[in-house]
C-alpha cells in the first residue's frame, strides 16, 4: 500500500488480512550476485574492500532451480500472496530472471523488482515494458559521480543508472527511487531529489543503515552525521522511509509474522528480509505448513504486536522512533530492544520538531 | 444473454482475493480496485460460461435469472471500462 492511503477500504482490508494472518507480501532473493559492490550492502557476498567473511557464497551450487522457483511461485499464490518482490543481489543478473518474472506475472502477482538499475540498457527496458511489473524500486547513491562510485565501487555506476531512468521513463514503467542517507550524500539531498524530479519519479530517503547479514557492523561506518540527519528532517518535501510500501504502525509494527515471508536463493524461508533466522526450507517443507505451524513465525508475530508498547516504554522520544523487530533480533537477539540507530534518529527528529515549534 | 463468450482478464492486472474481496492492481495505470462480494464472485468465476455463471448468481443470491444476467452484464461492462479485461475480448 502506498502512504497516504490509511483509512481507505484497501488499507482496512489489508489490516483485516493481517489480523487474520493472511500473508500479502513475499520477497525472493534470486541471487546474491551483483554488478555493484556497495560498501554498506548487507548481503554477505560480492564483497571487495570490506574485509568480510562470505559464508553463503560457499553454498552457491545450492541455488534453487527454475523448476523449484516455479513451484515456490505456485505455493505463494496458493497462500494468497499479492505483492511479490524479486530482489538480490541484482535480480536481473539471474540467468533465468525473465522466465521467473514472467512465471510470476502469469500467476497474477503484483510484481516488484528491486534493482540497482545499472544493467538496464534500452533492450532490457524494452523487455521490462513487455513484462510490465507493478514497479521497479531502484536505489541511488548520490547525485555526483564521485560519491556514487565511492559507495558502489564501480566506475560509471551513476551515469548508467541515469541512462536507465531515462529508458524506463520513456516506456512508462513505474519506478520508486530509494536513497539511504549516508555521510557520503548527506549534503546533497536536494540534488538527489532534483535527479529524481528530472524523471518525475518519487524518491524515498532512509536514514537507517542495516548491519550485514552476518552481523558485521562495517555498514554503520557510513552513517550520516547528526547534522546530516537533522537536515533530512528539516528539508521540506522529502519523502522519508524505506519504501512507499512501508506500513505505518497501527495494530502491528510491520508485516513480520503476520503478512510477509522471505525466501533466499537457497530456499531458506525467513520471517522477513531482515529477520535472518530460517523457519524452514522450501526443499523440505511446504510453505503453507511452515506459515501455519512455525513457532518462530508466531513468536515474530507476537514481537511485532508488542513492539509499539516496548518502544513507548523504553524510548524517551518514542513518538518519533521507528522500530524493526528483525533488525533488533539480528543485532541483539531481542526483537523488542530498540535499535540505537532508530533511537538516535528519534532524538534528532525530536530536536528538529522542537526547533520548528520554537519558531512558530 | 445470447450465448456470449467468457470475458478474459487483462494479464496486466494483478489480483488476489483477500478476506473475501478481490483486489485488482492495474500495473500500467498504477490503480487499485477493490471489488465487493458479488464482484469478487464474478471475477473469480470469469472462466465459467456466462449463462451458467448467471444461473449460479441467481441461486447464490436468490434473485431471478433475468436479474442475475443483468447484474452480470452490467458488472462485466464496468470491468471492461476500467481496463480489467483483455482488449481482444469481444
Amino acid at each position: 500500500m502506498t502512504k497516504g492511503e490509511r483509512g481507505t477500504p484497501l488499507t482496512r482490508l489489508y489490516d483485516q488480512a493481517f489480523r487474520a494472518r493472511h500473508p500479502i507480501y513475499a520477497s525472493i532473493e534470486l541471487t546474491y550476485t551483483c554488478n555493484l559492490a556497495c560498501y554498506f550492502c548487507y548481503n554477505p557476498v560480492q564483497r571487495k574492500a570490506q574485509n568480510r567473511v562470505i559464508p553463503l557464497s560457499e553454498r552457491r551450487e545450492d541455488l534453487l532451480s527454475f523448476e523449484e522457483m516455479v513451484d515456490v511461485l505456485d505455493q505463494l499464490k496458493d497462500l494468497g500472496i499479492l505483492y511479490l518482490t524479486l530482489t538480490g543481489g541484482e535480480p536481473l543478473l539471474h540467468p533465468r530472471f525473465w522466465d521467473i518474472a514472467q512465471a510470476a506475472k502469469d500467476r497474477s502477482f503484483a510484481l516488484r523488482i528491486f534493482s540497482n538499475g545499472a544493467s538496464i540498457t534500452e533492450a532490457v527496458a524494452d523487455k521490462l515494458q513487455a513484462l510490465m511489473p507493478h514497479c521497479l524500486e531502484i536505489s541511488v547513491h548520490g547525485a555526483r559521480d564521485e560519491t556514487a562510485e565511492a559507495l558502489t565501487q564501480v566506475k560509471g555506476s551513476l551515469q548508467r543508472q541515469i541512462l536507465a531512468l531515462g529508458y524506463l521513463r520513456e516506456r512508462g514503467i513505474r519506478v520508486f527511487l530509494k536513497c539511504v542517507v549516508t555521510k557520503l550524500v548527506e549534503d546533497q539531498l536536494e540534488e538527489i531529489r532534483a535527479l529524481a524530479d528530472r524523471f518525475d519519479y518519487p524518491i524515498y530517503f532512509d536514514p537507517v543503515l542495516t548491519i550485514s547479514d552476518d552481523r558485521q557492523l562495517y555498514p554503520l561506518e557510513l552513517r550520516a552525521s547528526d547534522e546530516g540527519i537533522a537536515r533530512l528532517y528539516r528539508t521540506s518535501g522529502l519523502n522519508i522511509g524505506n519504501s512507499p510500501f512501508e506500513r505505518e504502525p497501527e495494530d502491528f509494527n510491520c508485516s513480520v509474522g503476520t503478512g510477509v515471508l522471505h525466501i533466499t536463493p537457497f530456499g531458506d524461508i525467513l520471517p522477513c528480509v531482515q529477520w535472518k533466522q530460517p523457519v524452514g526450507n522450501v526443499r523440505q517443507t511446504r510453505i503453507r505448513h511452515i506459515w501455519d505451524t512455525s513457532p518462530l513465525l508466531l513468536a515474530a508475530r507476537e514481537a511485532n504486536m508488542k513492539s509499539a508498547q516496548a518502544i513507548r516504554d523504553t524510548v524517551e522520544d518514542h513518538a518519533y522512533c521507528a522500530h524493526c523487530p528483525g533488525l533488533s533480533q539480528l543485532r541483539t537477539g531481542d526483537p523488542l530492544r530498540p535499535d540505537e540507530q532508530y533511537v538516535r534518529v528519534a532524538q534528532i527528529r525530536s530536536h528538529v520538531a522542537k526547533e520548528a515549534a520554537g519558531r512558530s | 444473454m445470447s450465448n456470449p463468450s467468457c470475458p478474459k482478464r487483462n494479464p496486466d492486472v494483478s489480483w488476489r482475493s483477500i478476506e473475501g474481496q478481490a483486489v485488482l492492481i492495474h500495473n500500467r495505470l498504477g490503480e487499485i480496485q477493490v471489488l465487493n462480494e458479488l464482484g469478487t464472485y464474478i471475477w473469480e468465476n470469469l472462466d465459467t460460461e456466462p449463462l451458467s455463471l448467471a444461473r449460479n448468481i441467481a441461486e447464490r443470491y436468490e434473485v431471478s435469472q433475468d436479474e442475475a444476467e443483468r447484474d452480470l452484464l452490467e458488472f462485466v461492462e464496468t470491468l471492461r471500462a476500467s481496463g480489467a479485461l483483455a482488449d481482444d475480448e469481444g
